[in-house]
């Protein structure tokens, strides 16, 4: 058997890939979101499948003849050593429930669990040194809210400001996410000053743990109508793992009227925390009627109107938007 | 007396279950790859997982060689440093083109023993020949070192220089096998034959282990302990050769016994070729299980 | 010696054993192996003793055993150590006996 890399833009291999992933029962999304794919050959029969995206493994699939075996091994730990050899050691990946056990027989360790599926990692880093790494604080009512900030507005800032008044302790979690306008750290830094003044606020950064649930890969699930209710509850199990350690008992987060998404969203977190974490909807800032969003600021960036922005964030989001307008502009134009 | 090197069975150096079992199928020579069956990124984990298996695993009576990267490459160095370390018995060196390329193996080898205070010479040597060049050079790089035990025919390589392929009949290989079997008896040692990769095919495999059988290789490359009973099955000597060579044995003892120098059969004399041919099929027989120790035949 | 970055050798096929090494405050080993209960203090012993040889008192190391000789487990952590020290080509003879 031999196990080599194969091209997807290659007709002839994607015809077989394709095969044999459709046989296994996967869907195929995005091929965009495929780093490398491998395969193992008898002969010059494509027996079985993996690839991954940054650090996820995704689509593996093995012909039903080979299962049982040696197979699955040799496949797992062909990625593990090939995505080693680019310096990534960190793994995840999201299966079937039923997989669980094969992953975990391998050193892979659950970080959550859902009714559709579960996320495992394996590596040098894990949901319990990320855990044990964020400061530690004490009190009776100490909550979460987990935000992109992209960038940071008056519309974040009226979100942190009710739940610190209703709380011993708030804990900020910023979503990591490279796709966004505003690089990770400088969301971080933006959050952190715009919300100095208020001493009961704790900013962290979200990690490989708090990311944008819509980058969950759901080529395994057959049911296409359930894929978000799977990535939302997953995420809820997520974090539900990381508040219940920090003693988190209440969520806050904004309304969201217009986002059926998001709508889904809360559902699966109110749905998924019961009882151990409340969800707090909190209604969204408006000025003068007009809902604040950083939609709506990235907007003003890209129109270079700096009068529109003012109006939307604080004076530290302000100062650095101003700061840095070239360059953001320039992001925006290399298609960020 | 020369031992026997039927068979030498190629063990990726990369993998612990294959190493584990090399053991177990009764090859007469093992040999470790550090070479081609291992990938770029994997070559310093072979060499420690090899450097490892030599030092702790018990082998019974094969010999064992390792196959090392070339000394134009960042490993070779590396790789003889470390299989002198660990005692292996042979050092393969893949690809020769040319005596130089054994003496210069030689002398990292003789720098490898003195750096570990091994006896000089210790470690023994083999050549793969895998090139026209090297064909052509056979003779001499046969006796390009005393440390030489065997030279062996790589003709995976040798035919894509050749611009031709692998063929059932084996014309295509039949120069080079000639070549090599030719330096390796002028210089007294081993030739080998090379791997024959179509592991299911029995008949085709048997084939070419009678045709390199009756040139006189010594043995052949195996790929699959599969092969190794096969390859016995052709080299096991056959009752009559067997009872012949009991024979010229039987009247070495007889004169010895006489106190006589010269050794008669059946009003012959026999010369040293003879008794050497006859030692060689009595190990053989003793190896294909034909005889018992004492050089009985079996009855069935 | 002191552990540069992480890094991992061995695969998960049988008779195999991988090892990932990275930086750590004294000596961790989170073993997975399915012979952990007649095995386990054999294996981390064995870990433990050539971590003492090359002198590396901080790391953390995952060891996820598919029944691997002694000698195997010896070659993989020697790989991982040399590339997580990148010393891949520069073997420590006085360690290597």
């Amino acid at each position: 058997m031999d196990t080599i890399k194969i091209d997807l833009n290659d007709p002839y291999y994607y015809q077989q890939w394709q095969k044999l992933i459709e046989e296994e029962g996967l869907y195929i999304e995005n091929l965009d979101d495929i780093t490398e794919t491998i395969g193992i050959y008898d002969e010059d029969k494509l027996i079985a499948t993996g690839s991954y995206f940054n650090n996820v493994l995704k689509y593996l699939a093995i012909d039903p003849k080979y299962q049982g075996g040696n197979v699955f091994n040799k496949l797992v730990s062909y990625l593990i050593s090939d995505l080693a050899s680019q310096n990534i050691f960190h793994v995840f990946v999201f299966t079937k429930t039923q997989y669980q056990s094969s992953f975990e027989y391998l050193g892979f360790k659950m970080v959550a669990q859902s009714r559709f599926s579960t996320l495992l990692e394996t590596g040098d880093y894990s949901i319990d040194q990320y855990i044990s790494e964020l400061p530690k604080v004490s009190g009776n009512n100490i909550s979460a809210i987990v935000m992109n900030a992209n960038p940071f507005t008056l519309g974040h800032r009226y979100l942190v400001e009710e739940a610190s008044k209703k709380s011993d302790v708030v804990y900020v979690f910023v979503v990591s996410q490279n796709a966004s306008l505003f690089k990770t750290s400088e969301r971080i830094e933006l959050v952190k000053a715009g919300t100095k003044d208020l001493n009961n606020v704790v900013v962290v950064a979200g990690g490989d743990y708090m990311v944008s649930f819509v980058t969950f890969p759901s080529y395994f699930i057959k049911s296409r109508s359930d894929v978000v209710t799977y990535q939302t509850e997953l995420d809820a199990q997520v974090f539900k793992r990381i508040a219940e350690a920090l003693n988190i008992t209440k969520r806050f987060v904004g309304e969201e009227p217009y986002s059926p998404t998001t709508e889904i969203y809360n559902q699966s977190l109110k749905k998924i925390l019961i009882p151990e974490i409340v969800l707090e909807v909190l209604e969204r800032k408006a000025v003068g009627g007009d809902i604040i969003s950083a939609t709506k600021v990235r907007q003003a960036i890209s129109e270079d109107n700096l009068e529109v922005i003012r109006k939307y964030v604080p004076e530290t989001t302000f100062d650095f938007i101003k700061t840095n307008l070239k360059d953001l502009l320039r992001r925006i134009n290399n298609g960020n | 007396m020369e031992r026997l090197r039927r068979t030498m069975m190629f063990v990726p150096g990369n993998n612990p279950a294959m190493i584990k079992d090399a053991g177990i199928y009764g090859a007469d020579s093992i040999m470790f790859d550090l070479e081609d069956s291992v990938s770029l990124a994997e070559k310093d984990a072979a060499r420690m997982l090899v450097f490892e298996a030599l030092k702790n695993v018990d082998y019974g009576n094969s010999e064992l060689v390792v196959r090392i990267n070339g000394l134009d490459t960042d490993m070779g160095k590396a790789d003889i440093y470390a299989m002198v370390k660990a005692g292996v018995e042979v050092i393969r060196l893949p690809k020769t083109e040319t005596p130089d390329d054994v003496v210069e193996t030689e002398k990292v080898i003789a720098e490898a023993e003195k750096f570990f205070g091994i006896e000089n010479g210790r470690t023994h040597m083999m050549a793969a020949i895998e090139s026209a060049e090297g064909v052509l050079n056979a003779p001499a790089i046969a006796k390009a070192s005393d440390r030489l035990i065997g030279i062996a025919l790589g003709a995976e390589d040798y035919v894509t220089n050749m611009k031709t392929h692998r063929y059932p009949d084996g014309a295509e290989l039949s120069f080079a096998r000639n070549m090599i079997l030719h330096g390796a008896r002028a210089a007294g040692i081993a030739a080998f034959d090379t791997v024959y990769s179509d592991v299911d095919n029995t008949e085709g495999f048997n084939h070419e282990v009678e045709i390199i059988h009756e040139l006189g290789f010594d043995g052949k490359s195996v790929i699959n302990p599969r092969q190794i009973p096969l390859v016995n099955a052709i080299y096991a000597p056959s009752e009559k050769e067997i009872r012949n060579a009991k024979a010229v044995l039987n009247a070495i003892e007889e004169a010895h016994k006489k106190g006589s120098g010269v050794i008669s059969l059946h009003g012959k004399m026999v010369d040293k070729p003879v008794v050497a041919r006859a030692e060689r099929t009595m190990a053989l027989a003793k190896a294909s299980h034909l005889v018992d120790k004492e050089g009985n035949i079996y009855v069935e | 010696m002191e552990i540069k970055h992480t890094a991992l050798a061995g695969t998960l096929e049988s008779s195999d054993v991988q090892i990932t090494l990275s930086e750590g405050k004294g000596i961790s080993i989170d073993l997975d192996s399915q012979v952990e209960k007649q095995f386990g203090k054999q294996i981390k012993k064995v870990v433990t003793d050539l971590l003492a040889k090359y002198e590396i008192s901080d790391v953390k190391v995952h060891v996820v055993d598919k029944g691997a000789l002694d000698c195997t487990i010896k070659a993989r952590l020697i790989a991982a150590i040399q590339r997580a020290t990148d010393t891949q080509n520069e073997q420590n003879w006085g360690v290597l006996e």
